[in-house]
């Protein structure tokens, strides 16, 4: 008889999960209490970059005279219009997965899901309806939401959370973005693009704190370029109503920031409540996360824990990667999770690509490294695009020259960056990296001359010191 | 070209003394090196800064370089028209291009400092370096 599979969440974690486990004869069902696609794709990465997509031609647009075309009038967006299309990306995508399921013979049952034993799996509807489903094996996949700040009035409206934002039902004339990490830096620069004025505060001493230092610093730059405000080393205190309807908000040091509208984006609280995972034997662990060994099993065997519920990487691809390593260990596999090599991109703009380890963290480790930097102006290819900010960086381990992390500010950096990933999984040196031909003109050649940095052999860049 | 009123570092930039103010700028060499200047970082109202040391930075199309301020003092008022339009360094590097006005805090620094005849001399060894 065929292993019953049971997923609780159909995000880019427990979708994966599923068709992989069909795919090797499992009979499985999953629960999704919202839409498949979880929030990736209804809240997150695809909603968001279809937005930024439009702020992007927008800019684009706006930058034509410098390529010498003419459009005559104002160049003005259609809100409206830029929300369909984003609705119609996603009902797209949405209906892709849904498709893609059924052709696999996956149950999906709209309904929450909790756990009654280690072997049972309860799914209620929103009429209250219940249903246990029996199961063999059990992969939880029930991701996260936006954090919340104790004492600030959300209302959806004034003061929202990036799942109230990527609505984007209005530009504000003025916004106050609590928290610099991905999603407040991607919203910073989309508000910017559409016209607001854009405060952006962050507790850490820099904007996007967990990337490299020389991927922050051109970031801050760019902040500076648009006329986003940052302010860093703060924490929100509080917040009230001005008589004439704005927010104030007091930060840590004494100074109030007025804003017609307030995001909060200090990070994600993860989706274990309601679970009753104490039933089925499970106990979460400080963050609140369900600890999973290297092959996603919690500690009651049998019983899976994939995506953001695991307090790992909070990323669709990681979670979607871990899916496929629970699905092939709960049919009877031995697969293992590796996360040496997991690439991610943030869409500012620039845009960010990452991979591996930052220069700060090998100070920490105190992991003796080679850098290598090339800067994107020195590329004929960044100057014909016109997008000449930013930079490559290549980190080497100091004895081997095998490549450990690569960061990448600037166009098109979250494409570019796989190249790095693949560096890093395949244990390639600076040298091998920078050695391999790389085509004109092309930003991918910023990888090579990184590369070659690490040696002090960029072709294109001047002798130290001059 | 490089007006004999002012007075110049090594590091290609300038100054206009008016009493305790010195105006500085970057001169015609330097916006020539850099090529098409894109945004400049201005220094805030108030820091302090010492001579030979690094006010601000310029981004050009070419490179990303400091500018050095040729004396100590504290920055007081800032080129705002430069945050919109940085190109105006490229365009009038002695005139509206200016970038900050330093109270200096040690005005004989000023001493120091090349003449213009002594500034182009300074420059056409550097070119033959």
């Amino acid at each position: 008889m065929a292993t019953r599979l049971t997923i609780i969440g159909a995000g880019p974690g427990g979708y994966v999960a599923a068709i992989q486990a069909s795919r090797k004869g499992a009979q499985v069902t999953v629960i999704e209490e919202a839409e498949v696609g979880g929030t990736c794709l209804n809240w997150g990465c695809i909603p968001t970059k279809a937005l930024i997509a439009s702020a992007d031609l927008l800019e684009q647009v706006r930058k034509a005279a410098d390529f010498g075309i003419a459009v005559d009038g104002a160049v003005r967006y259609d809100l409206q219009r830029v929300r369909e299309r984003k609705d119609k990306v996603v009902a797209t995508q949405v209906k892709g997965i849904r498709a893609l399921l059924k052709s696999w013979g996956v149950t999906l049952i709209p309904g929450r899901g909790s756990l009654l034993s280690e072997d049972v799996v309860r799914s209620v509807r929103k009429d209250g309806t219940t249903q246990d489903i029996r199961s063999d094996r059990i992969i939880i996949a029930t991701g996260s939401r936006p954090a919340r700040l104790s004492g600030f009035p959300f209302d959806n409206d004034k003061v929202m959370t990036s799942d109230d934002a990527v609505q984007l039902n209005s530009v504000p004339r003025s916004i106050l973005i609590i928290g610099a990490g991905v999603i407040g830096c991607e919203f910073a620069f989309l508000y910017r693009s559409l016209g607001a004025e854009v405060t952006l505060t962050e507790m850490m001493p820099r904007a996007l704190a967990t990337e490299d230092e020389d991927v922050s610093a051109i970031i801050e730059r760019e902040l500076k370029k648009v006329k986003i405000k940052l302010i860093a080393g703060v924490q929100a205190v509080s917040v009230e109503q001005t008589p004439e309807g704005l927010m104030a908000c007091r930060l840590s040091n004494g100074q109030d920031i007025r804003a017609e509208k307030i995001l909060v984006s200090i990070g994600r609280t993860l989706n274990t409540d309601g679970l009753r995972l104490e039933d089925a034997g499970l106990t979460t662990g400080k963050r609140g996360e369900i600890p999973v060994n290297d092959r996603m099993e919690t500690g009651v065997p049998g019983i899976y824990a994939i995506g953001d519920v695991t307090g790992t990487l909070m990323l669709a691809h990681v979670a979607s990667h871990q899916g496929l390593v629970a699905a092939e260990n709960a049919l009877g596999g031995d697969a293992r999770m590796d996360y040496a090599s997991v690439p991610a991109g943030i869409f500012t703009r620039p845009e960010i690509g990452s991979v591996g380890l930052r220069e700060h963290q090998a100070r920490e480790k105190g992991m003796p490294v080679k850098t290598g930097r090339f800067p994107y102006r020195v590329l004929g290819k960044a100057h014909v695009m016109g997008e000449i900010a930013g930079m490559v960086k290549v980190i080497a381990d100091a004895g081997t020259d095998r490549v450990l992390g690569v960061h990448i500010c600037g166009a098109h950096a979250s494409d570019l960056v796989h190249e790095g990933a693949l560096a890093i999984r395949m244990g390639a040196t600076a040298h091998q990296l920078g050695s391999m031909i790389h085509a004109h003109p092309t930003l991918a050649e910023g990888i090579q001359e990184a590369a070659q940095d690490v040696h002090g052999m960029a072709v294109h860049l001047p002798p130290p010191g001059t | 070209m490089n007006p004999d009123d002012l007075k110049y570092h090594r590091e290609h930039a300038w100054v206009r003394v008016e009493g305790k103010n010195a105006t500085i700028g970057i001169t015609d060499y330097a916006q020539q090196q850099l090529g098409d200047v894109v945004y400049i970082d201005l220094p805030e109202s108030g820091t302090e800064v010492d001579a030979d040391s690094e006010l601000t930075e310029i981004e050009s199309t070419k490179a990303t370089s400091p500018v050095i301020s040729p004396i100590s003092g504290s920055v007081g008022e800032v080129n705002e028209d430069l945050a919109d339009s940085p190109e105006i360094i490229n365009e009038d590097p002695y005139g509206n291009g200016w970038i900050a006005v330093i109270s200096m805090s040690d005005p004989s620094e000023v001493n120091d400092l090349m003449s213009r005849d002594e500034y182009e001399k300074f420059l056409k060894e550097e070119e033959e370096r």
